[in-house]
């Protein structure tokens, strides 16, 4: 009987419990997480806006580890790892031995060294079922909202909020909103739908020092040009790091990130990283299927993990649903064309015949096949006239054996 | 497991299969095409006939993938491959609108509702006995269910 423990019961983690579990009917498998319960981060904000409740945020069901016969020890921090004995430590003194490891941390928020926002209890991150908790409770005692960062985490925390009648400031270093996964026009667009809500936004400015109380809490935000803004708490949501603390105290190789190779390999016998920790991608998908590659692994099958495609995203806010892929701000000796009408606009990057980037606003319907192409340097040249138009039975083709469909590219 | 096996050559582009989805998933409690709104968008086909710019048409089904990338993408568990059935399926009350499905769907299956708040794809018409009612529709037999 073998021993399977896991790190983390996030996307990768539970994924990995998931996959370990099918192989390996028999074995013992426990994940350590400091999350008390399984929760999809991407929801978060409907439990801030109470729109849902916890179990409501959750992409398990309520049994999935008894279900599983998978020990949950929940609420417990991990602090180190010893190799050598293949022992983890969490808690003040608890231990658990294995036989295959896999930490699945995920990532953590940062927060720039601004004068007091370190040490103020009133700055709080957006990502674990705990900030929404912390946020909530803070909510109670003041509606005046300062949130650093107007990335996906940002704007998800604001349109949670704004609908429960918060008074939003967003400020963002950047001169537009989401600026890693729009443009210019997209992102007008978007802001003026938070505006609409009520969110004031201040563009391209940083907060640089801050106004505390007497116990520390940051009562007025000071802006580089000198602005005070009044708030009640701040949102961090400026930037994630991986968490390789974990890895750090236990001398497994990690710089930025835990390093893993192909196989979702540690630099440490039989411990294996994957998702956010591992700093290949930041969104869902890739930590889930790094999860389900390194379980694999752990299990014995032979799984060789290619480098997630990490530039690619979906949102929907207030109804604006927007697909962004590949690198929109590599133009530089790139064709750029652009559609647009009241209801859509969608602009499209092509580079040597292939697609860089591609972006659209509006009814997204049936758009998969440009993350495809771009992600695989699909030659477009010839279809360039109806590239707002493509879809697969431009490259249509069927695999014979299974009936599935299978790409015909020349 | 089955699958909607698909043969283009035979597809003469009647779109009766198209119809016969949005029939079987219309909202409005009526019954019949004659009273079926074709421009309502929420009575969309989940199946669709493009053509193949040579004269022919190719369908566009969901594959019901062995590996589905709309659900390995799905952050709420709201698309799932039950394997039991080999269907991927979808629950309205768990999915959050987040379209990550829309964009992993490699040949873009997945389409949004008009409202923005769900995804609309092909379900194998799990409320009809019978079976899919495209494949019951189609005149020339272009798509079949098989065993795989
Ligand atoms: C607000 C928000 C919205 C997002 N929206 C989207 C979206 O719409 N689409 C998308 O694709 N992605 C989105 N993301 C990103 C996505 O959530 C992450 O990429 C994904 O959750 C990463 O999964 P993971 O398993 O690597 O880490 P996580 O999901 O972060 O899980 C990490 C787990 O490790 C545990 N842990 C950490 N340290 C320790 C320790 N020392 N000991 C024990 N346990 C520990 C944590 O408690 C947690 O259970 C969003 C993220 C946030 C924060
Ligand atoms: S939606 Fe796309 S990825 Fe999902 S099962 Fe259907 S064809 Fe496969
Ligand atoms: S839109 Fe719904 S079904 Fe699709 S990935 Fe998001 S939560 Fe899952
Ligand atoms: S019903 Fe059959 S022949 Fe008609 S469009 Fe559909 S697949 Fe083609």
């Amino acid at each position: 009987m073998e021993r399977f423990v896991i790190i983390g019961a996030g996307a990768a983690g539970i994924r990995a419990a998931q996959t370990l579990r099918k192989f390996r009917p028999e074995d013992l498998i426990t994940v350590i997480s400091i999350d008390d319960t399984v929760h999809s981060r991407c929801m978060l904000h409907k439990y801030l806006g109470h729109e849902r409740d916890a179990q409501g945020i959750s992409f398990v069901e309520a049994d999935f580890f008894e279900k599983n016969d998978i020990t949950h020890i929940a609420g417990e921090k991990v602090t180190k790892i010893d190799t050598g004995l293949k022992m983890v430590y969490y808690g003040e003194q608890y231990s658990a031995p294995y036989d295959k490891l896999l930490i699945a941390a995920g990532s953590g928020f940062f927060i720039p060294p601004i004068p007091h926002f370190r040490e103020a209890p009133n700055v709080f991150g957006f990502r674990d079922f705990s900030d929404a908790l912390k946020i909530d409770e803070a909510f109670l005692k003041g509606k005046r909202v300062f949130i650093v960062g107007s990335g996906l985490v940002g704007l998800d925390a604001a349109s949670a909020l704004c609908e429960r009648g918060a008074q939003i400031t967003i400020a963002e270093m950047a001169p537009r909103v989401m600026p890693l996964q729009t443009d210019d026009y997209a992102a007008s667009i978007y802001q003026k739908a938070f505006e609409a809500h009520g969110c004031k936004f201040l563009l391209g400015v940083g907060a640089t020092d801050a106004v505390v109380d007497e116990k520390g809490n940051i009562t007025e935000v000071i802006l580089a040009t000198g602005e005070h803004i009044p708030c009640d708490f701040i949102i961090m949501a400026a930037g994630v790091r991986p968490r390789i603390e974990i890895a750090q105290n236990s001398g497994i190789a990690a710089e930025r990130a835990i390093q893993v190779d192909d196989h979702l390999r540690t630099s440490a016998p039989d411990v294996y990283a994957a998702g956010d920790c591992t700093g290949l991608s930041g969104v869902w998908p890739d930590a889930a299927a790094q999860g389900e590659a390194a379980a694999e692994n752990m299990a014995g099958i032979d799984t060789v993990y290619e480098k997630p495609y990490p530039f690619k995203n979906t949102s929907n806010f207030f109804g604006v649903t927007m697909l962004s892929v590949g690198r929109l701000d590599l133009t530089e000796g790139a064709e750029i064309l652009i559609h647009r009408t009241p209801k859509e606009y969608k602009k499209a990057i092509i580079k040597d015949g292939k697609l860089t980037g591609y972006l659209s606003l509006g009814d997204i319907s049936n758009s998969g096949l440009y993350l495809h192409l771009i992600k695989n340097g699909i030659d477009v040249s010839g279809k360039t006239d109806k590239i707002f138009r493509l879809s697969f039975s431009d490259f249509y083709g069927i695999n014979e054996k299974n009936g599935e469909y299978a790409y015909s590219v020349s | 497991m089955k699958r909607i096996f698909i043969d283009p050559t035979k597809c003469d582009g009647c779109k009766n299969c198209s119809l016969a989805c949005m029939e079987a998933h219309r909202q409005d409690g009526g019954t019949g095409i004659y009273t079926l709104d074709l421009q309502d968008p929420s009575n969309q086909s989940r199946n669709r006939i493009l053509t193949d710019g040579k004269g022919g048409y190719n369908p566009i089904f969901c594959r019901h993938c062995d590996i589905p990338d709309c659900a390995g993408a799905c952050m709420s568990g709201a698309l799932q491959k039950n394997m039991d059935n080999g269907l991927v399926e979808y629950d309205a009350e768990k999915c959050a609108a987040c379209y990550m499905c829309v964009m992993s769907c490699r040949y873009g299956v997945p389409a949004i509702s008009p409202d923005r708040k769900r995804v609309i794809k092909c379900d194998f018409c799990a409320h009809l006995e019978e079976g899919p009612a495209c494949v019951r529709a189609c005149p020339k037999k272009a798509i079949e269910v098989r065993e795989v």
